[in-house]
């Protein structure tokens, strides 16, 4: 355990515990504490990360392998956007408000746990509280959508559990512990692999499952379309890439993929990746449904994080660190747009909306520098991860996946273009006719969300040192 | 600044300050372009008289070189560009079909400046550029000067003719470039390159397609005559007449003497090419009914006697053909000045319809007969000695063949310009004619001024072979003899043979049309064989350019099309379709049904332990 953020991880579980005794008759004072607790985390993490001499040594004063902080730092500004975003969304009337913040708070907590930990066992225990969590948040609404989204996840993601509490038993047994050092140590040493790279195998595939890579992907759709609106960007923005695809760079970098271990593995892995690319970028171009859409799109998007940390080679991992964070950003940005369409529009059916950029055009703008960060286009953020990606995949050798890699990023662009026209562009309907923009307060995260997508893709060179430092210190 | 500039700046910027000067504005915008046109010409004096140190400017490091040289011929040459800008800009002041003043004098000042540049250019690709440039504004010249779909239509014509031999022009000078090893054409004649290897020899004939084309010699004269009767006067007497001639000939010379030593075989291809275009023109014109039109003609046949002359590859022909450059262009540009004030004054071009013009545009009538006297070669003006200096270059050679097909021409000449003064200037005039006056003075004063050159290069024919015609020979080192001067030899019997001779047929097809000098070339156009001949031709089935519109680009561009229609569907409909069948299979995959997901999700678990276990 990386004791320097535990403070990151303790502070959000104690206002998850103070939230239902102190908001118990004030439902406000909930969503001030949540967001108290998380801007404070922020600001924290801007202090420590941001500072000008920080960026002068090139992040060189950077506690930890950095890659830590860079997901904590995710995953409090996502959560904050969150919570923010919710302050003003949720009903008046929402029987368990101060539950929902208290679990949003509690899978914070579980989400730090998730990348500062040191060995698999707890790394497994905090992946079930957040996925406890997240059954939970899923049906924040009581709705039949959403008791059937958290089932299917809670069904289908339980074979996940079972494997990597198998592959953690296994690897106890043949390796004779857990930490994540004693795996690298023994990856690096030149012993014949055997039943520990089994074991390995069989955590991954736990992994993979819960990052919903194809054919593992069933239960997504369903659970992000049936979440409670924002929870969905919570979900598809940080839980499950923290739950499933950090553990799968983790493991990747564990298992020394770039020196030709764990070759079969690495073969597997990558190979699915780009399966899921695929399969979710052509499901997607058909998709009526704005949430089901965005749904498969982050299907698609996670095969390239994914194929990356298959390839395991360093400029792969920094490409695949980069595509995390920038899925965070851009991904929220669309499931925050969904959810403020869902409250102005009344639905997300795309073939009953249209033409609401006149009405929201904030809502447009933004919708549209997310898609095409998500798309690869220049100079957004989402143009270098992939740029990085395609690039590591090309020196390796593997022209084929490169190539397919940039076609079906132009099959993103085309499903989200048709989105864009479908819900924005074009002429009124009906439904569009009385939505107006939503308020200040829900687009404020968004408009952030949007900054930082701009800013990150103009800034790329300061982020490009501090995404290397983090390559370099994980890998050597 | 080195004063070499000035004829090329000074019209290229004044025609971009034009366009800045409103339509309404009444004689501002003509007299700035005549003004223009002037100090181009006193610089152009100026040039030829101290020969102005040359202007380099390296270009892509130093391997393009921007060089403007004014030796003698170059010199010579912009001289003469700049005398026929300025008496055309003077002649459409008051010139109403001109079109736009404001676009033609733009026009006008546009091809003056390239013109000026390709002429003074030393390296072959800074010419190309003047030259390319030239082709742009040929094609708004023609374009402008008429506001009918025709005009728009003979524009293409003419831009699509030269453009394709414009191509065939650059792709001579790369290739001769390339083989020189330099691309200035003083540093290739101090090593003139021989055609004796396949590779120089494409060069030459590419270089040859590119100056004759740009004369306007058969078989690319084909827009020209369109051009006639769907632009205006003073763009016939400007371009057709002057510019392009001045350039085409000018470069043939240049390729053919200064940067290539040609052999028997291309003398032979040169001279054929020179007489062919001599008698297809000339015969064409003899049967014309439109002024412009019957001019026009003219001086594609008179390309060929230049053709023919540099063709003879020996110092008299050579410079035959570079006085009968200058000449011509003095001549015809009067001829179609005349053409336009006659069509200003009467209303029409048609020859049926004029007549008896004499009286009422008296000098217009004597500017006619001395240039017509002079294109047909009637001592002693300018065409009589430029065309004895052919001749002779022709006989010298000893194909005697050529020469009898220039006298061919020069008799059907004479024929053709009787016919045409007898019908527009003398003659019984017709009803509506009885008012028609004189032209205005504008258009007088230029028309006055070429007709002056033609004669005083006629008695005094020394004067321009001793100041512009042997220091041009000498710059490309060719030694000449002695060139001018009357001789009353065996050439000028023939000549005078000729003159009675097309009397004659004047006489016989007055007589044969009824009486009306319109009609008097019907016995030829009539005649077997050629009566079928010409309904062909008029047909246009010999002008490349339609048959090629006609019958080769609808089915290449057809199937072009289809070609466009596949690569369309491949990158169009194809990966749509593929993509929305994988999508659409997708969707109706992902139903929702819990089995079937755990099904999957246990399968893919299952294949993927038995891989990593060691499955293979």
């Amino acid at each position: 355990m990386d004791k320097g953020l535990l403070a990151y991880l303790l502070i959000p579980l104690l206002s998850a515990v103070i939230i239902p005794f102190a908001a118990k008759n004030r439902p406000k004072l909930a969503d001030i504490l949540a967001n108290v607790t998380l801007l404070a985390g922020l600001a924290n993490l801007a202090w420590l990360a941001l500072r000008p001499s920080i960026i002068r040594g090139e992040f060189a004063d950077i506690p930890g392998d950095g890659l830590s902080l860079l997901l904590v730092a995710a995953i409090y500004l996502v959560a904050f956007c969150v919570t923010f975003f919710s302050a003003w969304f949720l009903d008046e009337h929402l029987p368990n408000r101060q539950a929902y913040y208290s679990l949003i708070l509690v899978s914070v907590a579980a989400m730090c746990g998730v990348v500062t930990t040191t060995d698999f066992f707890t790394l497994y225990v905090f992946i079930e509280v957040l996925a406890v969590t997240s059954f939970a948040l899923i049906t924040t609404d009581e709705s039949s959508g959403g008791i059937e989204g958290a089932l299917k996840y809670f069904f289908l993601t339980f074979p996940a559990s079972a494997l990597i509490i198998v592959g953690i038993a296994v690897m106890m047994m043949s390796l004779g512990g857990l930490s994540f050092e004693s795996l690298r140590i023994f990856m690096a040493a030149d012993a014949p692999a055997g039943t520990v790279t089994f074991a390995a195998a069989l955590m991954m595939l736990g992994f993979l499952i819960k990052a919903g890579v194809a054919p593992f992907h069933a239960w997504t759709p369903d659970a992000y379309q049936g979440a409670y609106a924002p929870v969905s960007a919570y979900l598809a923005g940080i839980v499950t890439k923290i739950s499933g695809v950090y553990a799968i760079i983790k493991l990747a970098t564990l298992l020394r993929f770039f020196d030709g271990r764990a070759q079969a593995v690495s073969e597997m892995v990558m190979f699915l990746g780009m399966f899921s690319i695929a399969l979710g970028a052509l499901a997607a171009l058909k998709q009526t449904n704005f949430k089901r859409m965005l749904a498969f799109s982050s299907i698609s998007q996670v095969g390239y994080i994914v194929l990356a940390a298959g390839l395991g080679t360093p400029l792969a991992i920094m490409g695949a660190v980069f595509h995390l964070l920038n899925h965070a950003t851009f991904k929220t940005v669309l499931f925050l747009n969904s959810a403020s369409v869902e409250k102005s529009a009344g639905t997300t059916d795309m073939d009953k909306l249209g033409g609401l950029e006149h009405s929201m055009p904030w809502t447009s703008w933004t919708s549209i520098v997310a898609l095409l960060s998500t798309a690869g286009v220049p100079p957004l953020s989402g143009f270098w991860s992939k740029l990085l990606i395609i690039l590591a995949l090309w020196e390796s050798g593997l022209k084929t996946y490169a190539v397919l890699a940039l076609l079906f990023s132009i099959v993103t662009l085309a499903y989200f273009m048709m989105m864009q026209k479908k819900v924005f562009f074009g002429k009124k309907t009906a439904a569009a006719e009385s939505s107006p923009e939503v308020s200040a307060p829900l687009l404020a995260p968004v408009v952030l969300m949007s900054a930082l997508i701009v800013a990150l893709g103009l800034l790329f060179p300061y982020f490009y040192t501090y995404v290397k430092m983090v390559a370099e210190r994980i890998i050597l | 600044m080195n004063i070499i500039l000035i004829p090329i700046l000074l019209p290229l910027l004044t025609g971009l300050a034009l366009l800045l000067i409103s339509e309404k504005t009444k004689y501002l915008k003509e007299l700035l372009g005549i003004g223009a046109a002037a100090v181009s010409l006193l610089a152009a004096v100026n040039i030829l008289l101290v020969h102005p140190a040359p202007l380099h400017h390296h270009w892509l490091g130093t391997a393009i070189s921007f060089t403007l040289i004014a030796d003698n011929l170059s010199a010579f040459l912009l001289l003469a560009v700049s005398l026929f800008s300025l008496a055309i800009s003077v002649y459409s002041f008051s010139m109403p079909n001109k079109g736009s003043a404001k676009w033609f004098y733009f026009n006008l000042l546009m091809t003056q400046g390239f013109a000026a540049g390709a002429a003074l250019s030393d390296n072959m690709v800074a010419m190309l550029f003047f030259w390319e440039g030239l082709l742009v504004f040929l094609y708004t010249f023609i374009a402008l000067s008429q506001n009918t779909h025709a005009a728009k239509r003979t524009a293409m014509k003419a831009f699509l003719i030269n453009a394709v031999t414009d191509l065939c022009l650059l792709a001579g000078v790369t290739i001769t470039g390339y083989i020189a090893g330099t691309m200035s054409m003083s540093d290739i004649s101090a090593n003139k390159l021989t055609l004796d290897y396949g590779w120089s020899l494409f060069a030459y004939v590419l270089l040859l397609i590119g100056a004759v084309s740009k004369a306007g010699a058969f078989p690319f004269h084909t827009w020209i005559p369109d051009a006639a009767t769907d632009s205006s006067a003073p763009f016939m007497a400007y371009v057709p007449a002057a510019i392009d001639k001045l350039l085409g000939i000018y470069f043939l010379a240049r390729a053919s003497v200064y940067l290539f030593t040609l052999n028997g075989t291309m003398q032979l291809v040169l001279m054929s090419l020179g007489a062919v275009t001599i008698l297809v023109a000339v015969m064409m014109a003899f049967v014309q009914k439109d002024y412009k039109r019957l001019l026009s003609y003219h001086a594609v046949s008179q390309t060929g006697y230049m053709i023919l002359g540099i063709g003879t590859l020996n110092p008299v022909g050579i410079a035959g053909g570079l006085f009968h450059m200058i000449n011509h262009a003095t001549y015809k540009s009067c001829l179609f000045m005349t053409a336009g004030s006659v069509e200003r004054q009467a209303g029409t071009g048609e020859l049926s319809k004029l007549g008896g013009l004499f009286r009422a545009m008296p000098v217009t009538g004597v500017c006619f007969l001395i240039a017509a006297a002079a294109i047909s070669g009637i001592a002693p003006l300018n065409g009589f000695f430029s065309k004895e200096l052919v001749y002779k270059g022709t006989l010298d050679t000893g194909y005697t063949v050529f020469f009898l097909a220039a006298e061919l021409g020069s008799f059907l000449t004479l024929a053709s310009f009787l016919k045409l003064g007898h019908s527009v200037f003398f003659g019984a005039r017709p009803e509506g004619m009885k008012e028609t006056k004189e032209a205005p003075f504008s258009m007088l004063l230029p028309m006055l001024t070429l007709a002056g050159i033609c004669v005083a290069f006629g008695f005094g024919a020394r004067f321009p072979i001793e100041w512009f015609i042997a220091p041009s020979l000498a710059g490309m080192n060719i030694e000449t003899g002695l060139l001018w001067g009357f001789h009353a030899d065996k050439l000028y019997f023939v000549s005078v043979i000729v003159i009675l001779a097309a009397v004659m047929n004047h006489l016989f097809g007055l007589s044969a049309g009824g009486g009306k000098p319109s009609k008097s070339s019907d016995h030829i156009h009539y005649a077997p064989v050629l009566k079928e001949t010409y309904a062909l031709a008029e047909r246009k089935v010999f002008d490349l350019y339609e048959q090629t519109m006609d019958r080769v680009v609808p089915p290449v561009s057809l199937a072009l099309f289809k070609v466009d229609r596949f690569f369309d569907w491949t990158i169009d409909a194809l990966p749509g379709g593929v993509a929305s069948f994988f999508g659409g299979a997708s969707r109706r995959f992902h139903n929702g049904s819990y089995p079937l997901y755990m099904a999957l999700t246990i399968a893919g678990a299952a294949v993927y332990i038995l891989l990593a276990g060691g499955l293979k």
